[in-house]
C-alpha cells in the first residue's frame, strides 16, 4: 500500500509538468471541438439525412448531385476556372518575378502593388475589376477611343474567360511571391558561371534559373490553387452563369425555400473530398519535381 | 607585343560615387599566372567581372589576344571561371556540371563523355561522376569548379578567391595543385585573392590592388624586396615603419635622424639633406643582441615592452629612442623578458627608405 503511494508520488513528480499543461489545455481543446471539429461533424451528418428531416440515413443528396449533368458540370468547371486560373498564375508570376528581383528604380513599390491583391478585401476587388472591363469600363472606353476596327465593347463581365482573368488577378500573388523569394534565394554567382560557361541568358534561364526555382513555383501555385478552387465572392458576383461549387452551395441554401441543408452539405463534402485528393496528387507531384535535384 | 594576351587599358568602372576600378591598365603575357592581390573590397572582383562581361566598365578597352572584347558578350568571351563559393549548378550532378559548357557547345554526347572524363582525372576525381555538389566536400567542389572551368580549353583561366572557402591545411594543399595544373595545361590565368602568402608562392607575377587603383606591379620577388609604397610593403607582411629626415649624405650612406638617433643606410638617389624619409624593418629582419654586446653602427639600445610565445618564434615590442617602438620577431634560442634591456642591430642592406606615403 505504502509502495503504491510512493509509486504515485514519483509519477507525479516526474510528470507533473505535463499534467498541468493538459489540464491548462482543456478549454482550448474544448474549443477547437467545439468550433472546428463539430460544424465540420455536424456537416457530415447533415449530407446523409433526408432533406429536411432530423433522422434517417440516404446517399440520395449525394447520388442527385454526381447524377446530374448540371451537378457534373460545376465540378468541371471549378477545375477548369481554378486550374486555368492557376496556370496563368505561373505564366505570369515567372517573368513578373524574374523583372522584380532586378534592383530596379522603385522595385520596392512594384512589389508592394504585387500585394494590394491580397490586401483588397475579395468583394471589392471583384467589383473594381467589374467596373473596369465592363461594357461601359475604362478598358472598353480604351479600345473604342483609340483602337482602330474595334466597334463593340468586348465582352469580359460575366464570361468564362473574364473570370479566370479575375482569379489570376486575385491570386497570382501567392504565387509570384513564393517565386520571387525562391529566386532570391538562388546565388547569383551560379547565373555568372553559367554565362561564363558559354551559355546565353535563355540557356541560364532554361538550364539553371528555371530547374532550380521550379520547387518554388509550384510550392506558390498550390496556394493560388487552393484560393481559387474556394473562390466564392468573385465567382458569385463576377460569375454570370458560371458558378464553381461554392457558389453552387450558396445557392442551395439561399434560392429554395426551405434552404435545402442536406444537398448544400452533400456538396460542401464533395467539394471538400475533391480538394483533398487532388492536392494530395499535385503534392506528390510537386515532391517529384523538386526532387530532381537529386538525393537530399 | 604579341605575347600580351589580356589587356586592360585605362579600365574604370564606378557604382555611384564609389570607384571600383580606378583607370586600371595592366598586360598579362600569355602563359602567365598574374595575380591580382590586395584587400577585400578593393576592386579585384569588379576587374574580372570586367573581363569576363558581366559587368561593362564605364570607361577604357579590355582586350583579349589582341581582340577588343570590350562589347562582347561573356558567353563568346571563352573564358574559364572559379569562384570563392564554388557557384556549382546544385541540380546537376559532377558528371552534368562538367558537361555543361560542352552541352552548350553543342558536342556529341560521346565526346562529351570523354572530356569529362579528361577533366575530373586531371584534378584527380574520377569515380564522383553521380555525385551531387552537396554530397562533396569543399575542397572536391572546387576542383569540380576547376574542372568545369578547364573542360572546353578556355583561353583564359580567372579564379576568384578559390581558396577563401576552404580550412588552412586543405589550402595549401590545393594552392600547388591549381598552381601545378595550369603550369601543365600553359594557359594564362588571373588568379584573385587577399592572402599575400598565397599570392607569393603561386604567381608568376602580382599586381597590387589598393581601393580601385594599382599599387605595384611586378614578380613576387620584386614586390617583396622592393615595395613601392608603404601600402604595398604592409600589405606584403609584418612591418616596421620608422620616420624621420636626411641628415647627411657621405658617398653611397646617408645618414637618417630617427627619434633622435643616427641610422646609416644606403643613399636614396632622390634624397637630399632634410628630406623626410620612411624607413622600412621587417620584424624578422632585426637582429637582437645582449646589451653588454659591443656596439657599432646601426646599433642601439632598446628595451622589451612585452613578449608573445609563438612556438619556433617569439614577437618582441620594443621601445628605444625617444618614443620609437618596434615589433621584432626572432628565434625562440636567445630570451629576453619583459623590460629587459637590449641591444637592436639593423643590418644596413635590410633598411629601405620609402619617399612620399
Ligand atoms: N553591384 C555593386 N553595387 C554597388 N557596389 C558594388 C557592387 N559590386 C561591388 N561593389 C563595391 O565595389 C567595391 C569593389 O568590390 P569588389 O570588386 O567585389 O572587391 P573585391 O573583390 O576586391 O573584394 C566594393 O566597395 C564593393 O562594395
Ligand atoms: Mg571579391
Amino acid at each position: 500500500m505504502g509502495t503504491r503511494t510512493a509509486d504515485m508520488m514519483r509519477f507525479w513528480r516526474t510528470h507533473a509538468s505535463r499534467l498541468i499543461t493538459l489540464f491548462l489545455l482543456l478549454p482550448a481543446l474544448a474549443g477547437f471541438f467545439g468550433l472546428f471539429f463539430y460544424p465540420m461533424l455536424l456537416t457530415v451528418i447533415l449530407s446523409f439525412r433526408p432533406e429536411g428531416q432530423a433522422i434517417g440515413w440516404t446517399l440520395e443528396n449525394y447520388t442527385r448531385f454526381l447524377a446530374d449533368p448540371d451537378g457534373r458540370w460545376v465540378i468541371l468547371l471549378t477545375f477548369i476556372l481554378s486550374l486555368g486560373g492557376t496556370a496563368l498564375s505561373v505564366l505570369l508570376s515567372v517573368p513578373l518575378a524574374l523583372i522584380l528581383r532586378e534592383k530596379v528604380r522603385g522595385h520596392r513599390f512594384y512589389r508592394l502593388m504585387v500585394l494590394v491583391p491580397l490586401v483588397v478585401p475579395g468583394l471589392i476587388g471583384a467589383l473594381g475589376l467589374l467596373l473596369f472591363w465592363g461594357t461601359r469600363g475604362w478598358f472598353n472606353l480604351f479600345l473604342l477611343q483609340f483602337v482602330p476596327f474595334v466597334q463593340r465593347p468586348v465582352a469580359v463581365n460575366y464570361t468564362m474567360h473574364g473570370l479566370i482573368m479575375f482569379y489570376v488577378w486575385l491570386y497570382f500573388p501567392y504565387t509570384c511571391i513564393t517565386t520571387l523569394s525562391s529566386l532570391e534565394s538562388l546565388d547569383r554567382s551560379i547565373e555568372e558561371a553559367g554565362e561564363v560557361s558559354g551559355a546565353t541568358r535563355w540557356q541560364v534561364l532554361r538550364h539553371i534559373v528555371l530547374p532550380l526555382i521550379t520547387p518554388g513555383i509550384l510550392a506558390g501555385s498550390v496556394l493560388t490553387f487552393m484560393a481559387a478552387f474556394g473562390a466564392f465572392s468573385v465567382p458569385l458576383i463576377a460569375g454570370g452563369n458560371y458558378r464553381p461549387l461554392a457558389v453552387e452551395i450558396y445557392k442551395q441554401i439561399s434560392v429554395p425555400i426551405p434552404a435545402r441543408w442536406s444537398a448544400a452539405s452533400a456538396i460542401a463534402i464533395v467539394m471538400g473530398v475533391l480538394q483533398v485528393i487532388f492536392l494530395s496528387l499535385y503534392m506528390r507531384f510537386v515532391r517529384r519535381a523538386g526532387g530532381t535535384g537529386g538525393p537530399s | 607585343m604579341t605575347d600580351v594576351t589580356i589587356e586592360f587599358r585605362d579600365v574604370s568602372k564606378r557604382y555611384g560615387t564609389l570607384v571600383a576600378n580606378d583607370h586600371l591598365s595592366l598586360a598579362i603575357r600569355k602563359g602567365e599566372l598574374m595575380t591580382l592581390l590586395g584587400p577585400s573590397g578593393c576592386g579585384k572582383t569588379t576587374a574580372l567581372r570586367c573581363l569576363t562581361g558581366y559587368i561593362r566598365p564605364d570607361e577604357g578597352r579590355i582586350f583579349i589576344d589582341g581582340q577588343d572584347v570590350t562589347d562582347v558578350p561573356t558567353h563568346q568571351r571563352e573564358l574559364g571561371m572559379v569562384f570563392q563559393n564554388f557557384a556549382l549548378f546544385p541540380h546537376m550532378t559532377v558528371q552534368d556540371n562538367v558537361g555543361f559548357p560542352l552541352m552548350i557547345r553543342n558536342l556529341s554526347k560521346a565526346e562529351r563523355a570523354q572530356r569529362v572524363a579528361q577533366a575530373l582525372r586531371l584534378v584527380r576525381l574520377e569515380g564522383y561522376e553521380s555525385h551531387y555538389p552537396r554530397q562533396l566536400s569543399g575542397g572536391q567542389q572546387q576542383r569540380v569548379g576547376l574542372a568545369r572551368a578547364l573542360v572546353y580549353r578556355p583561353k583564359v583561366l580567372l579564379l576568384d578567391e578559390p581558396l577563401s572557402n576552404l580550412d588552412a591545411k586543405l589550402r595549401e594543399e590545393m594552392r600547388f595543385e591549381i598552381k601545378e595544373v595550369v603550369t601543365r595545361l600553359e594557359i594564362t590565368a588571373v588568379y584573385v585573392t587577399h592572402d599575400q602568402a598565397e599570392a607569393l608562392a603561386l604567381s608568376d607575377r602580382v599586381a597590387i590592388m589598393n581601393r580601385g587603383r594599382l599599387e605595384q606591379v611586378g614578380t613576387p620577388e620584386e614586390i617583396y624586396e622592393h615595395p613601392q609604397s608603404r601600402f604595398v610593403a604592409e600589405f606584403i607582411g609584418l612591418s616596421n615603419f620608422l620616420e624621420g629626415y636626411v641628415q647627411a649624405v657621405d658617398g653611397d650612406t646617408m645618414v637618417v635622424s630617427v627619434g633622435g638617433l643616427q641610422m646609416r643606410i644606403p643613399v636614396l638617389a632622390e634624397a637630399g639633406p632634410g628630406q623626410r624619409v620612411l624607413l622600412f624593418l621587417r620584424p624578422n629582419e632585426v637582429e637582437l643582441l645582449r646589451p653588454d654586446d659591443p656596439g657599432g653602427a646601426n646599433v642601439f639600445d632598446a628595451r622589451v615592452e612585452k613578449v608573445t610565445y609563438l612556438g619556433d618564434t617569439l614577437d618582441y615590442r620594443l621601445t628605444f629612442g625617444q618614443g620609437l617602438t618596434l615589433r621584432v620577431q626572432s628565434d625562440a634560442q636567445r630570451r629576453f623578458g619583459q623590460g629587459a634591456p637590449v641591444r637592436l642591430r639593423f643590418p644596413r642592406v635590410r633598411c629601405w627608405a620609402i619617399t612620399g606615403n
